[in-house]
């Protein structure tokens, strides 16, 4: 579904990928770990298409197509969803209205039929109810005065409306509660299916136990440097990542 | 071929040798005429006019049109229409008017066509007024429904057209009132309103500028607020090839309440200019200005808010913000306020502010599928979005959202 290979990309003109490759099929949940600065966000947002981040070398294609090619919303409506470290807030655009536009124009895309005012009002609230978000925060400005747990249920939200084929949640965990940690975990297991595929990037060892991943890699420098089962997170978490980054001192301390 | 002011002048006296009009105005033509001839037209150094300039005008534009017959389809708000084509009064008599309106032509009241504010443009009007719409709304009247008075550009050619519209309302009176202008004609609408809240009268006026991009349009805009009146103003305009509105706000007598809402936009190559100026003389009045400017492609917009404190006017509480969204960096806004305050027990504030649509937004939108023009059409309207829903008035509303976010879309 997604084939990374040897891709280089910078960030306002500096090199922050440097030869990264990932494969990911239909059906995996892929875990991507890694130190701080190590360029998962970058990774997910060049996935994405912002503006910025420039593929320098390497290719990505998603179902078969060249990302590099494609607007990030022709992105979104060939069914990749990225799930941000940071959501934005919009005051002025409500959060319903927002939710209208990106279903109207991904399911338009995508050759389904239009949902009705009702029915659209009613999965929306629905999906709320899921990541056990109040229903008033439909009416609200998207994320705006947003708590950081409630930005993330409400990324969650959004997924879980808009049915992609390939989820790319950026530490949708950090900033979570444990009762918030199992609410995302229901909702981002509750896609979980043979035709999609769902890649986590995380610094906790706890979200994956929640939702179990096929794959668990780390990225560090700009480049995977190991890939295992789920049992590398575990040796991660009590390991830290010095054995593998090469940093003999931080090992030993 | 760029005309200079003086000529301008000149061409604009010239041409009011055939203008004749009411017998009632005489002596406020004749006056005004005067006060044109002793007045320069602005240029590149009078201060006011720093970043508009006149080039949008040939000499035919101060030329002054005859009637028109013109019946143009005209947007329907649900209220009670008077329709002004190129400044011209309808027939008063076939006007079917809610209860305690009264409309009479300017010419029965002559000593009620004067304003407080007079430039060459104002002069100009007067010296060309065939005759004036005076609308009063009788003391305590609450009238049903809006008073919609729509004002028509109509021609291809250039020329000008002079409407002059003086609304009193009276005591303890409520009313809405539409001043709509329209028309995709290049013509100069070269127009005056006089609005007068008398004691403890609630007023809440729109102010409508939707003409079409090749209009001229240069308007004076006053309003002088009795005891205790509450006035309530919704200014939305859309730029054209010159758009100057001065708003002049006196707030005449103590108790009174002023709330002054904008949202102007500057696409293509349009130019809009908004001076407004609120005149604080007397103790104890409030008044609020929130405007939001909008520019994109090669559009220029232009602000300044000036409040004005009076030695003797205590307790005065005036704020002002002017929030600007520049959409391409080819676009240009210059936004200033200016304060003069003499006298220490007043609260006042102010802010002015030019941003750039935000990257991360648009990223976040486009990344669920929105394309980039709706993207920007969501920000555009989420920007301004405050003004547009605290519009009372649903129809009008429901007219203002779609036109607005026509024009932001367009030729993005
Ligand atoms: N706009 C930018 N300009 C310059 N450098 C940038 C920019 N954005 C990111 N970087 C740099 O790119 C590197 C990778 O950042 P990135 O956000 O991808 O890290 P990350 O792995 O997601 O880290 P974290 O775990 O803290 O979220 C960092 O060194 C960061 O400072
Ligand atoms: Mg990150």
């Amino acid at each position: 579904m997604l084939e990374v290979k040897d891709l280089h990309a910078t960030v306002a003109g500096k090199e922050i990928l440097k030869g990264l490759s990932l494969s990911v099929k239909a059906g995996e949940v892929h875990a991507i770990m890694g130190p701080n600065g190590s360029g998962k966000s970058t990774l997910a947002n060049v996935l994405a298409g912002r503006d910025n981040y420039e593929i320098t070398a390497g290719s990505v294609t998603f179902h078969g197509k060249a990302l590099a090619e494609l607007e990030p919303e022709e992105r979104a409506r060939l069914g990749l969803f990225l799930g941000f470290q940071y959501p934005v807030e919009i005051p002025g655009v409500s959060n319903m209205e927002f939710l209208k536009a990106a279903l109207e124009e991904t399911r338009a895309a995508q050759g389904k039929e239009p949902l009705d005012s009702v029915t659209l009002l009613r999965k929306a609230r629905e999906a709320c109810k899921q990541v056990d978000l109040d229903a008033q925060f439909l009416k609200r400005g998207v994320n705006e005065g947003f708590s950081g747990g409630e930005k993330k249920r409400n990324e969650i939200m959004q997924m879980l409306l808009l049915e992609p084929t390939l989820a790319l949640l950026d530490e949708t965990d950090s900033g979570l509660d444990i009762d918030a940690l199992q609410v995302v975990a229901k909702g981002v297991n509750s896609l979980r299916s043979p035709e999609r595929a769902i890649v986590l990037v995380t610094h906790y060892q706890r979200l994956l136990d929640y939702i179990v991943p096929d794959k668990v890699h780390v990225l560090s420098g700009g480049r995977i440097i190991k890939s295992g089962g789920k049992e590398l997170a575990h040796e991660l978490e009590s390991r830290g990542y010095a054995w593998l980054t090469g940093d003999a001192a931080a090992e030993n301390a | 071929m760029v005309v200079h002011a003086a000529e301008l002048k000149q061409a604009a006296i010239q041409g009011l040798t055939h203008v004749t009009g009411a017998d009632g105005l005489a002596d406020f033509r004749a006056h005004a005429r005067d006060t044109l001839a002793a007045v320069a037209f602005p240029d590149r150094k009078t201060e006011d006019w720093k970043y508009t300039s006149l080039k949008a005008l040939e000499k035919d534009h101060v030329r002054v049109l005859a009637a028109s017959t013109d019946t143009p389809a005209l947007p329907d708000l649900g209220g009670t229409q008077v329709v002004l084509v190129n400044g011209q009064i309808p027939d008063l008599d076939s006007l079917a008017l809610p209860a305690g309106v009264i409309a009479q032509p300017l010419s029965s009241h002559q000593d009620k066509a004067t304003t407080d504010m007079v430039g060459p443009f104002t002069a100009l009007n007067g010296a060309a007024l065939s005759d004036g719409l005076l609308l009063s709304i009788t003391a305590g009247a609450d009238v049903d429904g809006l008073i919609h008075i729509v004002h028509v550009a109509s021609g291809t050619q250039a020329a000008s057209a002079h409407p002059r519209l003086v609304i009193e309302v009276g005591s303890n009176a409520r009313v809405t009132l539409v001043e709509h202008y329209i028309g995709s004609s290049p013509i100069l609408t070269n127009a005056v309103t006089r609005i007068d809240a008398h004691c403890n009268s609630q007023v809440t006026h729109y102010r409508l500028q939707s003409e079409g991009s090749e209009a001229r349009h240069i308007g004076l805009l006053e309003f002088e607020l009795a005891r205790d009146a509450r006035v309530t103003s919704f200014q939305f305009m859309q730029g054209c090839a010159l758009r100057r509105n001065d708003v002049h706000a006196v707030m005449a007598e103590s108790g009174s309440d002023l709330r002054m809402k904008g949202i102007f936009l500057a696409r293509g190559k349009s130019h809009i200019d908004n001076h407004v100026c609120v005149e604080h003389r007397v103790p104890n009045c409030e008044s609020d200005q929130v405007y939001k400017g909008i520019a994109g492609e090669h559009g220029r917009a232009v602000f300044n808010g000036r409040i004005h404190i009076h030695d003797g006017a205590s307790g005065t509480n005036a704020e002002l913000s002017n929030k600007n969204l520049l959409l391409s960096n080819t676009a240009e806004i210059d936004t200033k306020p200016e304060l003069e305050i003499y006298n220490d027990d007043v609260k006042c504030a102010h802010g002015t502010t030019v941003g750039q649509m935000d990257a991360t937004q648009l990223f976040y939108l486009r990344s669920r599928g929105i394309s980039e023009i709706d993207a920007k059409r969501m920000l555009g309207t989420g920007f301004v979005n405050e003004l547009l829903l605290a519009i009372p008035d649903d129809a009008v509303q429901a007219w203002v959202t779609p036109w607005l976010a026509d024009a932001l879309t367009e030729g993005l």
